[in-house]
């Protein structure tokens, strides 16, 4: 009765999310990692000219966007995640400290959040804009000459400082409110007693806070981390799908699809899965690495 | 405060005072500021998009409007006019396919949540670790199978597209959702188990049980996985991308990058304020949604964080 | 109401792990309760009463044996086809449901006509005297008011058998007190066979007709509980039962007297030389003129009707140590347990945490409680004589802990 299990029932309750689940999840791993063995693969018929071991991969890192697109990926990645972590930090501590205002606060700083990145990008291009963007404004009181953010035949690292300021800003909504979520749950009792001992803010904030909110910490950074190498809407929203001028701000997800944007050219979905092997590698190693990482480290 | 002659003194009643001053002045200050961070592109999404295009040319931006400055045409323009592009359509397919992803992804959700919760079966925790694992996998994976898997269901014909194909194409592959499997078996199984065993001992069905018991205590998580869903496709762009291909079908996201680029090379001065009209209208029905629903999609997102 | 009597017959309960390890959770239970009774199932936390309850219950399916209730073999019902109520340590009540759709809810299940359903929830509702709640949420209840949502709940379907897992266990000493009454009265009015799981023996012992005592899935002794606690045919359940408890000598027999060190605590007639351990209730102590056993009086505890005389144990090097495992567990472990969970896993655990509780239970201190009027005015420090009131004095195995 209680014990006993109900295969069949529990089977049938399971079915619809598992049918789904079949067909879009789980054959699609499997039939990503086949196409990257085949030779022009055919994505309507299914026809490949033969099987080859290295040959997508191959392609793909000769692919002449391919590196650059490892460099902004991983560019992107190690400036916006630490940036935005260590902002959205103290942010949610000094909003943890104050009481007025605090819904509001907390509001305001959830917007990004909920909000379309491609709508949110194009205003974030306007105030990029050259020549009558806000940003250069604020620059040209410090007498700064106007400079070409966004806009075709922009140089590249000015590109990139751009899009890095619209990522580290879109991405500090949801770690604050998690941040925020994981201080209101620390015990109010660590602070009363450190208090009692006169510790100062400051190394309340070393010795308590960080070690206590340490595995938020550590979970948030990885997720961005992993956020982070996916990055493809917010640089469409700001740059449009060319990536920016020349393409010159291509991601690894950029490239997957570029590639699965012509899927009559032949090659170019073996290319697409191919690039996304390496972005799944990639995250695997994150995800490996974090988790070597949070045996050792995480306080508690 | 320990003093170096180790007596302790206590500052007076006038030092906390002022130190407590200076504090949240600083604090209070700081979060204005980052505040403002936050709110400026709003802000300026909507400041230009009542401009004319001679105050959006204007090498000193215009930080202020008066309200008969506010040329409310660029609205009107975006919206309506013929050859801009169909927001009203491509508003209502995108709650069409919102309305149709959210009902499918909650009920799918829901049963197998329960049968992860409450019901004994074999290979449970396996696969259940199974569905764990795949949220490490990056979605480009699904994309490009799935991509393949609705062509070859011919849904996404590169000429002529049928709307209901479209609409399967963007609806099919996002009726379910292991995160949120995952996040309502949570809360199903914090529901103490004495509740099931009172309304076995009662005689009540499982389907029953799930229905008017799980069911309404879990409301609150129901909400939220309800609303982020809703939000999740209003703001899609990759899918949609791909397999929507005739522009009448778009979402809004693709109607307002398609938009952006038509007029890359045409003097942008001139339809930044439309295009700013059209990023704030699609932008407007979520922060309704936000504002009237906030605690459930706060709760969720900070929860979601905790458990990972 | 028809009134039932439930039999069990050879009933076992064996859990299996995941690592297919067993744990015999109740063993060979034989017993029948008697129609219109309250009995109390009675035992430590982990001796397999909540188990043996959900099986007539029918929410667990015994590994062997028969459950009868009356004349009809119930072991294969089903629960909701058994007719009886439950009333869990935690309530179990619906928590988005009013009291009133609380009580109603286990008549929706059979489609009671809705009228019908409301009057007979008005009725039990008064019965347990609720109905001035119907409307609120559970939340908005006290623990007691919910205790006895509960109890309407269970009632509502009008059952043969009433089954109560630690009912008060939630509840604060008052109104623990007071529920325990309003049990007993709602029993007595409706005559409903009914089975109530405890681990308090105060709580037994007052509410029950009889107890039935329980320990590691073993049925131990079954009487009224003045029977049990006058006639304890075990060290495990003279030691379970009174409070404060039993004190326990180490002593022998010898040419048919009890000693203990020096001193001489009674006669054991018929009885042949050798080790055992003394139980003497502490009410089962008298002050006496003369006697060989010779006592300093540690601390004094006034309550005002009589006065406890905390007293160090006659010394006698060779018997200095006890036996824990006859000793058997001590009953104030004050152990709640509030998870009382029929999930295999968890019930696993917890047998597994209580044996370890069981093996390590600490060395009580050497004194014994003698329980005297309060008319003899005794001070810490005086040396008085004792005499053993010989029906308060109870004679068990060293080994096995049974009666000699």
């Amino acid at each position: 009765m209680l014990e006993e299990r109900h295969d069949f029932k529990a089977w049938i309750y399971l079915l619809p999310a598992l049918i789904l689940l079949i067909v879009f999840t789980f054959y699609p791993i499997v039939n990503t990692f086949m196409i990257v063995f085949m030779v022009d693969y055919d994505f309507l018929y299914g026809d490949y000219a033969g099987w080859t071991l290295t040959g997508n991969i191959e392609a793909v890192i000769g692919h002449r966007q391919f590196w650059p697109a490892i460099r902004n990926t991983i560019i992107i990645a190690f400036v916006s995640v630490p940036m935005s972590v260590i902002i959205s930090l103290f942010i949610a501590v000094w909003l943890n400290s104050i009481k007025k205002l605090q819904g509001t606060f907390q509001t305001i700083f959830f917007l990004p959040y909920v909000t379309n990145a491609i709508a949110v990008g194009l205003a974030f291009a306007v105030i990029f804009n050259r020549d009558y963007g806000l940003f250069n404004y604020l620059l040209s009181l410090f007498g700064i000459d106007p400079i070409n953010w966004v806009a075709p035949g922009a140089e590249w690292r000015f590109s990139m400082i751009a899009l890095l300021v619209f990522i580290t800003w879109n991405g500090l909504a949801f770690k604050i409110m998690v941040f925020l979520s994981g201080l209101q749950s620390i015990d109010k009792q660590y602070y009363d007693a450190a208090r009692i001992d006169s510790a100062s803010r400051s190394r309340v904030f070393r010795k308590i806070t960080v070690p206590l909110l340490s595995p938020m910490i550590a979970f948030i950074t990885i997720t961005s981390f992993i956020g982070a190498f996916k990055e493809y809407t917010a640089i469409v929203g700001m740059f449009g799908e060319q990536m920016g001028h020349r393409g010159q701000l291509m991601t690894i997800v950029g490239l997957v699809y570029e590639a699965l944007g012509e899927p009559y050219t032949a090659g170019s979905v073996s290319l697409a899965a191919s690039a996304a092997i390496v972005l799944f590698f990639m995250t695997l190693l994150l995800t490996v690495f974090n988790m070597w990482v949070s045996k050792k480290r995480v306080h508690y | 405060m320990s003093a170096q002659n180790n007596e302790t003194t206590y500052d007076t009643r006038r030092q906390i005072i002022v130190k407590r001053v200076v504090r949240y002045t600083f604090v209070y200050t700081i979060l204005t500021f980052f505040a403002l961070l936050v709110i400026i592109p709003f802000y300026w999404m909507i400041l230009t998009s009542l401009m004319t295009p001679d105050k959006i040319a204007s090498p000193v931006p215009v930080m202020f409007l008066r309200f008969r400055d506010m040329q409310f045409g660029n609205y009107y323009e975006a919206m309506f006019a013929p050859e801009a592009p169909d927001f009203i359509r491509y508003m209502a397919n995108t709650v069409l396919v919102a309305a149709i992803s959210t009902v499918g992804t909650i009920i799918t959700t829901i049963l197998s949540a329960f049968a992860f919760a409450r019901l004994n079966f074999k290979f449970k925790e396996l696969f259940f670790l199974l569905l764990i694992a795949t949220m490490m996998i990056p979605g480009e994976m699904f994309v490009i199978t799935n991509f393949i898997t609705v062509s070859r269901l011919g849904w996404v014909e590169m000429v002529g597209q049928q709307y209901h194909h479209a609409i399967l194409a963007m609806t099919l592959p996002f009726m379910t959702s292991i995160f949120y499997i995952f996040f309502l078996r949570q809360t199903f199984k914090q529901v103490p188990d004495e509740l099931y065993y009172a309304a076995k001992v009662d005689g009540t069905k499982d389907f029953q049980y799930l229905w008017k018991i799980m069911v309404p205590i879990a409301r609150p998580t129901i909400i939220t996985i309800l609303i982020l869903n809703a939000m999740g496709t209003w703001n899609a762009f990759i899918w949609p991308n791909l397999v929507a291909t005739r522009p009448a079908f778009n979402l809004v996201s693709n109607g307002l990058r398609e938009f952006a680029t038509a007029i890359e090379f045409l003097p942008q001065e001139e339809y930044i304020g439309q295009q700013m009209a059209a990023a704030f209208v699609i932008t407007f029905p979520i922060l309704v949604v936000f504002f009237l629903l906030k605690k459930h999609i706060m709760r969720g997102v900070s929860r979601s964080g905790i458990k990972g | 109401m028809e009134t039932i009597e439930i039999r069990l017959q050879k009933l076992t309960k064996v859990f299996q792990a995941k690592n297919k390890e067993e744990t015999v959770a109740v063993k060979d239970f034989d017993i029948t309760i008697p129609a219109g009774k309250l009995v109390g199932l009675l035992g430590p936390s982990g001796c397999g009463k909540s188990t043996t309850l959900y099986m007539i219950s029918g929410l667990l399916k015994p590994t062997e044996g028969r459950i009868f209730f009356g004349d009809t073999d119930v072991t294969d019902v089903a629960p909701e086809k058994r007719g009886i109520g439950l009333v869990f340590q935690n309530y179990a009540l619906y928590p988005h449901m009013t009291v009133r759709q609380n009580i109603m809810f286990p008549l929706e299940n059979i489609k009671m006509e809705k009228e019908k359903a409301l009057e007979r929830a008005y009725f039990y509702a008064r019965l347990v005297g609720i109905d001035h709640l119907m409307n609120r949420k559970p939340v908005q209840l006290s623990g007691g008011q919910q205790q006895r949502v509960a109890i309407a709940r269970a009632l509502v379907k009008e059952p043969r058998v009433l089954l109560l897992d630690e009912p008060l266990s939630n509840l604060d000493a008052r109104l623990r007190l007071q529920t325990r009454e309003e049990i007993k009265r709602i029993q007595k009015e409706t005559g409903i066979t009914t089975i109530f799981v405890t681990h308090d023996q105060e709580e037994a012992m007052s509410i029950s007709d009889e107890i039935v005592l329980m320990r590691d899935g073993v049925m131990q002794q079954k009487g009224g509980p003045q029977q049990v606690y006058d006639e304890p045919t075990n060290l495990f359940v003279a030691k379970f039962l009174g409070s404060p408890p039993i004190n326990l000598f180490e002593g022998e027999i010898k040419d048919e007297k009890v000693i203990v060190g020096d001193a001489q605590f009674g006669r054991a007639e018929g009885r042949k030389d050798q080790e055992v351990i003394i139980g003497v209730r502490p009410e089962g102590f008298k002050i006496v003129e003369r006697s060989s056993l010779k006592v300093k009086v540690d601390y004094v505890e006034t309550i005002g009707r009589d006065t406890t005389l905390i007293i160090d144990k006659p010394s006698d090097p060779k018997y200095s140590k006890f036996d824990p495992e006859i000793a058997g567990p001590d009953q104030h472990e004050n152990n709640n347990h509030v998870d009382e969970d029929v999930d295999v896993d968890e019930d696993m655990k917890r047998l597994q945490e209580e044996g370890s509780i069981e093996e390590s239970a600490p060395e009580k201190k050497e004194t014994f409680r003698a329980i005297v009027d309060a008319d003899h005015r005794i001070q810490p420090g005086d040396e008085i004589k004792l005499s053993v009131k010989p029906h308060k004095m109870f004679l068990f195995d060293k080994e096995t802990g049974e009666l000699v």
